[in-house]
């Protein structure tokens, strides 16, 4: 699903006729909505405030939550439910397992690291989205209106994830995560001197969120802390709409039609008719490409 | 449904491109999630088989059925949105099945929403109906079926009738918001609200169901109805992504289905 830019484009074919006013208006309402997401899931995030506090002073977990983590970690460390498997072929699986074997092992320190992946991946997705607005056809005034706003509001929206995650890390007894995750800056570093249209960044962002959709997806399945999933749930959902957006330009471009990539009223009327469906493309959303729980979980 | 007689010839390359490419993705969607989520329900309905929790679910049965079949006959209209009767052998669903039966019945509802507007659209009741709408509405009202599907597949195994009634709670506000819909906005708009509840109350639902099985289930339906509620935003000339967090707001509870 890689973007394919037709050569010799140029940024300002690129661009769509946008109300840039219309489109401010349209950011303002959706910052009031978000405001009122932001406040469950700051809940969340307070009541795992309280819950860690309780958990301290009471210096224990229940065991029977601790054994059923620590199986599950177990699974996880084969890589049987993420398709990893690269922490048993790094002979890394088998020294956190004895350490996951001990029901006394609070099951926040497997969230802990699942949620300091989960804070790498958005460390990356900001990083990238913050490069990709330094680029002329991405960033610059030539740009295409609505890619432009989606880039900066998704970066801000990613960074929001980022101080959710890390939040809920140091809540539950460990360090944030501010680094990006080492596997994904090897991708992002290598796709970099290709990104030379909206196409290449296109596919690129895709990337990042399918596989942080998926990750999280993932996680809310793994993780214990109920709070934990809670947060995570919250965010899972947000970074498939990016994929969907992403799918839907990406497909405009590559069918060279970059001026209804649009919030102009009426725009659906001029939409092929495949462009109804391209944003979504599964019925379940799959895990094929979720990243290892520990991927960017800090030793 | 009727489309759009002219098409410049840009649309027509891109139409054929994108056809190709929905054709790719639909082929990694077989190829991929299905398979997952097989697996996902598979460990769902055998340990529904084998556990004490299948077992009372097995043996508690109650008149549910008479409730449903209640719930739709007295808020039938001119819609069908209104469905038959329903599981004829439901009972008293608790647990992770009392959330398989709501979300099994919010997927027949958004079912039956989109079937509405697909009728209401080929009776010319909505104006002309751009060609990308028709394919959303077709396109979604496909994966809801196969979100009830799923649903249904767990709540067979643990010896219930499938779930074929909408949300008898919501019923009568879809229908009576289905009556006002005059156009592609407002069929867009309904479904709009019925994608932000299906997807929050998905959301709760991870929480709210117990077994590892159930969650993945859960988990994997969420972000697609959230990316149908991204499409239909777009396509509103709205942003499509509104929230860094998805809200709660609208989830449904299992009262809806049993209700209790």
């Amino acid at each position: 699903m890689r973007g394919r830019l037709k050569e010799g484009r140029t940024a300002q074919e690129d661009g769509a006729d946008i109300d840039p006013g219309a489109m401010s208006t349209l950011i303002e309402e959706s910052q009031d909505i978000h405001h009122d997401a932001m406040a469950a899931t700051t809940t969340s995030l307070d009541e795992m405030v309280d819950a860690g506090m309780e958990a301290r002073a009471h210096g224990g977990v229940d065991l029977d939550e601790s054994r059923e983590v620590a199986a599950r970690r177990s699974h996880l460390l084969t890589g049987a439910a993420f398709g990893g498997g690269l922490l048993a072929a790094a002979g890394i699986g088998a020294a956190l397992q004895g350490v996951f074997a001990s029901p006394a092992f609070a099951a926040s320190a497997t969230d802990v690291q699942i949620l300091q992946t989960a804070a790498s991946i958005e460390a990356l997705a900001v990083a990238t989205y913050q490069t990709a607005l330094t680029l002329p056809f991405i960033g610059g005034a030539a740009a295409n209106g609505v890619v432009k706003a989606f880039a900066t509001t998704t970066m801000q929206q990613h960074q929001q994830h980022l101080t959710a995650f890390n939040a809920a890390v140091t809540t539950l007894g460990g360090t944030a995560q501010t680094n990006p995750d080492p596997a994904l800056l090897k991708v992002v570093n290598a796709a970099k001197p290709g990104l030379t249209g909206p196409g290449p960044v296109v596919a690129l962002a895709l990337e990042l969120e399918q596989g942080a959709a998926e990750t999280y997806v993932a996680d809310v399945a793994a993780l214990s802390d109920a709070n934990a999933k809670k947060v995570t749930a919250s965010i899972m959902g947000v970074e498939a709409q990016h994929a969907a957006v992403l799918l839907a330009v990406q497909a405009l471009l590559n069918g060279n039609a970059p001026q209804l990539i649009t919030l102009a009223p009426g725009n659906v009327a001029n939409l092929p008719a495949a462009a109804g469906s391209v944003g979504f493309p599964q019925a379940f959303y799959p895990t094929d490409q979720a990243r290892p729980a520990t991927e960017g979980a800090m030793s | 449904m009727r489309r759009r007689n002219q098409t410049p010839e840009i649309l027509a390359i891109s139409e054929h491109e994108l056809t190709v490419m929905t054709n790719d993705l639909d082929q990694i969607h077989n190829d991929v999630s299905m398979p997952a989520m097989k697996m996902a329900l598979g460990e769902w309905t055998d340990k529904i088989r084998t556990s004490r929790r299948g077992f009372l679910i097995g043996a508690g049965a109650v008149a549910g059925g008479a409730v449903l079949a209640a719930c739709s006959s007295g808020s039938s209209s001119s819609g069908s949105t209104t469905t038959t009767a329903g599981a004829s052998k439901t009972g008293a669903l608790t647990g992770d099945l009392a959330i398989a039966a709501l979300a099994a019945s919010l997927e027949n509802l958004a079912v039956a929403a989109y079937g509405d507007v697909l009728t209401a659209a080929g009776q010319n009741k909505l104006g002309t109906v751009p060609p990308a709408v028709a394919t959303f509405v077709t396109t979604a009202k496909g994966q809801h079926a196969q979100h009830a599907a799923g649903w249904n597949s767990a709540i067979t195994a643990a010896g219930h009738s499938a779930i074929t009634v909408p949300d008898p709670a919501l019923v009568p506000t879809v229908n009576a918001a289905f009556a006002k819909v005059t156009d592609v906005v407002g069929a867009a708009q309904l479904a709009l609200m019925l994608e932000n509840i299906a997807a929050a109350t998905y959301q709760n639902g991870v929480s709210a169901v117990t077994a590892v099985s159930s969650i993945k289930v859960a988990a994997s339906i969420q972000p697609v109805e959230m990316q149908h509620a991204a499409i239909l935003y777009f396509a509103l000339g709205q942003y499509p992504v509104p929230n860094a967090f998805s809200p709660l707001t609208g989830a449904r509870g299992p009262s809806d289905y049993s209700g209790g």
